[in-house]
């Protein structure tokens, strides 16, 4: 599992004022994080279910990467909010895999409970058993 | 009884008289203690018969045809008293099969004989006063047997009786009211009544545990039918703690009418099998029960809104069901590992399937609950921490984090959910249904063992109530519950 914070910085464009968003297209720049990695997972230190979530993935032996959103002082929000307009009710967790949106933590129980998430994970060369 | 009644009377009758013959005979202090004495009115008796027997032969002391004469109650005499006054009849055969039948049988004069007084009779003076009472009462039937007439009995024949009194005495019945009081009978009378005293207490007792068990059976039926429509044991936790909050008590109604609706589909489920359905049928059915589930998920997830500690800390289950909890509900782990012993036998593919469900469903299950595991830790930090000023930031705090609990049950029966249809994804239609069977016995039984355990006998008592009592509802649980059999 790795926290990435820096990479994002390449997508800040210089702004003239502070009220405008950091990030022009949060959800492209999600996208973009997603692809960037076979496991992408947004989250929060503090949230108790993003600790459940990577202890799953730790646990097939797959290594994510985890973004931080509390963690981010500059994005964090920007993609926190995006994140509630893509998944709908709460933020985090998200789970990406080879650049495709799983979703939370209740997709992610259903799809391993019922086979798909294995194989998604081969596809992605996340697992290599 | 009338006999002893009659006794009593008849006793008064000789209080004077120590029972013929002082030395020899014993007058019984019970009715019982008839065996052993030395002499008694077995003897007695046998002399009175004998003696009617010597009248036609002539030896005074025939000697006692059987021990069993031994044990002799005092009555032949005082009836012979009391009948002689009262009865004529010159009825000779009877059945002596009872005391009261020989008494009004009993038209003759006695059979009882003192042995000793008539052996004495003409050797001691002393006992002329008892031998002349003997003799009254011997006299007539003597007086019959040699004129055939006697004042106070008229019509008695002797002869026949008198001819053969030692064979139906040793007969013991009979068809001779001569023998009726001898030592045999009425041993057997007093027996008899022993046994038939005993015969009734013990089916006494035997209705009495009848009828307490049946009050015990319809009171645990009421008690199961109770906690079906109110919900289980509330009152065990939630009453303690005070009123239960709407929202659990409305589960809990629900959740009573779910597991009617699951009896329901059991028992189709269980009739299908049976009847063989074809797979398309059966697989209609299947799915009635995989959308009854589910329903039972989404009642959860709307319980655990309004009050997550009902469900999470298992209040809505029976106490057995309670110990075995994880997250507010079955391990869906466990129930894999139940149900593969009663799977067999499996396709390779069918193998695999299962073998994989259960391991993501053991994954899924830790980290789940790692991360409760981690909620808890937070809250700790969270209470335990904070000085007084910001006391109320720091409830707050945890306020908010308790509302991740929702989450985590919400989470479990998701995954729960996901493991049962993910079973009838991997079986086929008919090992579907079976597993569904053996779930549904499986909660059953659990849940009647929670039954049992509260109604069990919890005083120190006989053992034998206790093996009783466990015996019954053993059996209870057997018969309404043995379906394991159709598979």
């Amino acid at each position: 599992m790795h926290y990435q914070t820096e990479s994002w910085n390449s997508d800040h464009k210089p702004t003239k004022s502070s009220s405008s968003s950091v990030i022009t297209d949060p959800l492209a720049h999600i996208e973009r994080l997603a692809s960037d990695n076979a496991v992408v997972i947004f989250s929060m230190s503090t949230c108790c279910m993003c600790h459940a979530i990577k202890r799953l993935f730790c646990g097939m032996g797959v290594n994510p990467t985890v973004y931080e959103l509390d963690e981010d002082p500059i994005s964090g929000k920007e993609i926190e909010k995006a994140l509630i307009l893509l998944m709908g009710v709460s933020s985090v967790p998200v789970v990406f895999i080879g650049g495709k949106l799983v979703g939370a933590m209740d997709r992610v129980l259903a799809s391993h409970i019922n086979g798909t998430l294995v194989p998604l994970l081969k596809q992605a060369g996340a697992l290599w058993l | 009884m009338a006999s002893h009644r009659i006794e009593e009377s008849a006793l008064s009758d000789f209080g004077h008289i120590p029972y013929a013959v002082p030395h020899m005979i014993h007058p019984p202090t019970t009715f019982t203690n008839q065996e052993g004495s030395a002499f008694d009115f077995g003897e007695l008796e046998e002399a009175i018969v004998l003696q009617a027997v010597n009248e036609t032969k002539q030896p005074l002391y025939a000697g006692r045809p059987a021990a069993t004469l031994e044990m002799f109650p005092s009555w032949p005499m005082r009836f012979h008293h009391t009948i002689r006054g009262s009865s004529k009849s010159g009825e000779e055969s009877t059945d002596s099969g009872s005391a009261v039948h020989t008494l009004s049988s009993r038209g003759e004069g006695s059979r009882l004989e003192p042995e000793s007084p008539v052996g004495r009779k003409t050797d001691s003076s002393s006992d002329h006063r008892v031998i002349d009472q003997m003799h009254h009462l011997q006299l007539p039937q003597q007086m019959d047997m040699a004129s055939g007439s006697d004042s106070p009995r008229t019509g008695m024949s002797q002869a026949q009786p008198v001819a053969k009194p030692t064979s139906e005495k040793r007969r013991g019945a009979g068809s001779n009211s001569e023998r009726l009081l001898d030592a045999k009978t009425l041993r057997r009378l007093a027996q008899n009544r022993e046994a038939a005293k005993k015969s009734r207490i013990r089916k006494k007792v035997y209705v009495q545990q009848l009828e307490s068990s049946r009050i015990r059976l319809s009171q645990l039926e009421q008690d199961l039918q109770r906690a079906r429509s109110q919900g289980f044991f509330v009152g065990g936790g939630g009453g303690a703690g005070g009123n239960i909050s709407s929202g659990a008590a409305i589960f809990d109604m629900e959740y009573a009418r779910w597991l009617d609706d699951d009896h329901r589909h059991m028992s189709e489920i269980r009739t299908a099998l049976q009847a063989h359905l074809s797979d398309g049928d059966l697989r209609v059915i299947l799915d009635g029960y995989i959308a009854h589930y589910d329903e039972i998920f989404r009642l959860k997830g709307d319980a655990a809104k309004s009050d997550v500690f009902h469900l999470i800390t298992g209040m809505w289950t029976t106490p057995a069901e309670r110990c075995f909890l994880w997250m507010g509900g079955f391990r869906p782990s466990e129930l894999i590992k139940m149900l593969t012993a009663q799977l067999d036998p499996l396709t390779e593919q069918q193998l695999m399937g299962i073998y994989s469900l259960q391991r993501s469903t053991e994954q899924a299950e830790e980290a789940l609950s790692q991360g409760l595991e981690q909620l808890q830790q937070s809250l700790t930090d969270t209470l335990a921490s904070g000085s007084v000023n910001d006391s109320m930031h720091h409830m707050a705090v945890a306020l908010g984090k308790l509302t991740n609990l929702e989450g985590f049950v919400r989470q479990a029966d998701n995954l729960r959910q996901q493991t049962l249809h993910q079973l009838h994804r991997v079986l086929t239609v008919r090992q579907t249904a079976r597993c569904f069977l053996v779930i549904g016995e499986y909660y059953g039984r659990l849940r009647a063992l929670s039954s049992l355990w509260a109604s069990r006998p919890r005083e120190t008592l006989i053992g034998d109530d206790i093996s009783c009592q466990t015996t019954t509802d053993l059996q209870m649980v057997q018969s309404s519950q043995n379906h394991f059999s159709n598979f």
